[in-house]
């Protein structure tokens, strides 16, 4: 009796300093998040002012000037990244979510972007330094391919705006409802866009060809996207498959093809999901730097000019912080401050739209 | 009416789209590897596989690349940083899954994520600027009076400590990688059926008999892909490290010594490379670096994967 009462004990006792143990590694990892966002906030609260917004750098060891060519840059690179990561990720995913449900080809898919997303984003850069900086032979192919994928984009999302456009307003407005216009128009949009991409590749060809060589925003850009693709591929994967498959018999009863499915049911019950998705994905992009260090590189000057080489904030911050003067590293700090900021607002943001969404 | 069988255009068009989307994510992953394998072959004809991975020389001067510096610190900050890690992470997905209170789950889980959404950036700055001074200070000649007095172990705490090193280096990686840890090893703990925890409990089971003896055998797997996950980031994480590390390509025997991983070595290297060969040795340092962890991730993904389809059944 005695020895049980001591094993109980004994069993107690190690139970308590396990569970004190775990608790206190919490404690741990939220004192390091608390450690490091006080030390942001507390060296860029001080650096923080209207100048970095609004002006460029001064030169190198003048104090003063801002970081107004990085968060320009910056905004600029991420929105490209933006506009082709987005539509090709979502597009993979509606495929692999729809189309090609069940089948080894989307489970390849599925699971070689679930390891893309961990791949080293140092490596991506390299690999689009490769194919979009480093100029091959006399023609420039990388360049080329990316005029040709970034024509098909544009059109493509031209497309569908004008898609939306006709049969939102269009039909509405002088009311036709026979199924032969209908198909007419259809069919005159889709020439329309294939026709305006044919254009566009024409007319971007010389403009961007010869110019991108060597590092330019484009690279940094297409760098970004080849993040965000599998990101954005996997919510959408995600949040179709939520999506009940009831509610797509319904809409299949009703005569609905596969394509209006998608469109009108599908992607509206999961619109809030992908979208969040998307968000994340972008705040994830927004802060790296290994990707950019020799794609866009770094500009010291204040330039929209995708061809060139265009500052971004986070390779700006890595300059500065190793750079030897207090004053960089002053601005360091204060770009630091914005970016994790905007950061962290974005993501609890997300996180609080999922939470509200998909409670219980 | 519209004839049954006959797709419409629409539908046509926005098949081959997505379908040619979703094709263009499957070649990018074989396209990496076949760009960087072009343009690492000059080195690789010249250096050879096994003769790049031994060589210690890093010398654009004389152009002898080898990758055996940046290997070794590659490798070490990995275990130093999984090492310290892994308690942590454990401790916390165990405080999330079982210890904490209801109500302090969602405000914890999404403070220890906001970790993870921290740019890596960040964390160099942080560690350049507060932690490496801190780590210099105190924390260094602390471990070298006690632990570096140790006759054999001493060894790997000598030299004088500059805060710029593989151990700084480890420590903010560690930080960086707990919170992929663990929050698998939290959702795969709280995949433990409630049935088998209180079966345990009515057997007169403690809490942490039941954490130990039920939930951790049965979440197992996917502790193991968690781990593996991280060890993944850890492998390729770049900017955390660069700021501490210095890029010293000479394989130290002390953690307080600075170093060089194969990161690190790209972010610094890449444009300063001055001939063909040194450029596609550091193509041939990316080519290694993403066939390993690719591999490894590989190795998560099976573990997680085997974890779903065991749970689903």
């Amino acid at each position: 009796m005695r020895y049980q009462e001591r094993y109980i004990k004994r069993r107690k006792i190690v139970s308590f300093i396990a569970l004190s143990l775990s608790t206190a590694a919490a404690l741990l990892g939220l004192f390091w998040l608390g450690f490091i966002l006080f030390d942001v906030l507390r060296h860029g609260i001080s650096g923080l002012n209207l100048e970095l917004f609004t002006e460029d750098p001064a030169p190198p060891g003048i104090p003063g000037g801002g970081l107004r060519n990085a968060f320009v840059g910056q905004l600029e690179i991420v929105f490209f990244a933006v506009i082709i990561g987005v539509p090709v990720g979502m597009l993979a995913g509606i495929f692999i979510a729809e189309y090609a449900r069940g089948t080894k080809f989307s489970k390849t898919v599925s699971i070689l972007s679930d390891i893309m997303v961990s791949v080293p984003s140092i490596v991506v850069g390299t690999f689009i330094y490769a194919i979009l900086v480093k100029p091959i032979g006399h023609i420039n192919i990388g360049g080329v391919l990316a005029v040709a994928f970034l024509s098909a984009i544009l059109s493509f999302i031209f497309g569908s705006i004008l898609n939306f456009f006709i049969t939102n307003m269009f039909l509405k407005i002088i009311k036709i409802s026979s199924e032969k216009t209908v198909k007419l128009l259809n069919l005159t949009t889709t020439t329309i866009t294939v026709l305006f991409g044919i254009f566009l590749f024409i007319f971007l060809l010389p403009k961007l060809v010869d110019k991108i060589q060597g590092f330019n925003g484009w690279a940094g850009a297409a760098a970004l996207a080849f993040i965000m693709i599998p990101v954005v591929l996997r919510t959408t994967e995600d949040m179709l498959s939520l999506v009940p498959w009831s509610l797509r018999e319904a809409a299949f009863a009703l005569g609905a093809t596969y394509y209006n499915v998608i469109k009108d049911v599908v992607i509206r019950a999961a619109m809030t999901g992908i979208f969040t998705g998307i968000i994340l994905a972008i705040s994830r992009v927004a802060g790296e730097t290994a990707p950019l260090l020799f794609t866009s590189f770094n500009n010291s000057y204040f330039t929209t000019n995708m061809n060139e080489p265009i500052s971004s904030l986070t390779v700006t911050i890595f300059v500065y912080a190793t750079g030897p003067y207090e004053d960089w590293h002053t601005k360091a700090w204060a770009a630091s401050f914005v970016i994790t900021f905007f950061i962290l607002f974005v993501t609890i943001i997300a996180r609080y739209i999922i939470h509200m969404k998909y409670r219980g | 009416m519209k004839k049954i069988g006959k797709l419409p255009l629409k539908d046509i068009f926005f098949g081959i789209t997505s379908f040619s989307a979703s094709f263009l994510v499957l070649t990018l992953i074989f396209m990496i590897i076949l760009v960087l394998y072009k343009e690492s072959s000059l080195a690789i004809h010249k250096f050879g596989i096994i003769n790049f991975i031994l060589t210690q020389n890093w010398d654009p001067v004389k152009q002898i690349f080898g990758a055996a510096a940046p290997l070794f610190g590659t490798i070490v900050i990995t275990i130093l940083s999984l090492t310290l890690a892994i308690p942590v992470a454990l401790g916390i997905a165990i405080f999330l899954a079982e210890v904490s209170p209801h109500f302090l789950k969602t405000p914890v889980g999404i403070a220890i994520e906001m970790l993870a959404a921290i740019p890596s950036i960040i964390y160099g700055m942080w560690g350049l600027f507060t932690l490496a001074p801190i780590m210099a200070d105190y924390i260094e000649p602390a471990i070298q009076k006690t632990l570096g007095q140790i006759p054999l172990i001493g060894k790997i705490f000598e030299g004088n400590p500059q805060g710029i090193d593989l151990f700084t280096a480890s420590v903010v990686l560690s930080i960086m990688i707990i919170p992929f840890i663990a929050s698998v090893s939290r959702d795969s703990l709280n995949l433990t059926p409630d049935l088998m925890k209180e079966s345990a409990y009515a057997l007169g089971a403690t809490k942490w008999d039941v954490i130990k003896d039920v939930m951790i055998p049965y979440a197992k797997l996917g502790i193991y892909g968690g781990i593996v996950l991280a060890l993944g980031r850890a492998l390729g994480e770049t900017m955390a490290v660069a700021f501490v590390l210095g890029n010293r390509h000479e394989i130290t025997t002390s953690l307080f010594d600075a170093a060089a991983t194969i990161t690190v070595t790209l972010a610094n290297e890449f444009t300063e490379a001055d001939s063909d060969i040194y450029l596609s040795s550091l193509f041939y340092l990316a080519l290694i670096l993403f066939v390993l962890s690719f591999v490894i991730l590989a190795v998560a993904k099976f573990f997680l994967l085997k974890v779903e389809r065991g749970y689903s059944r």
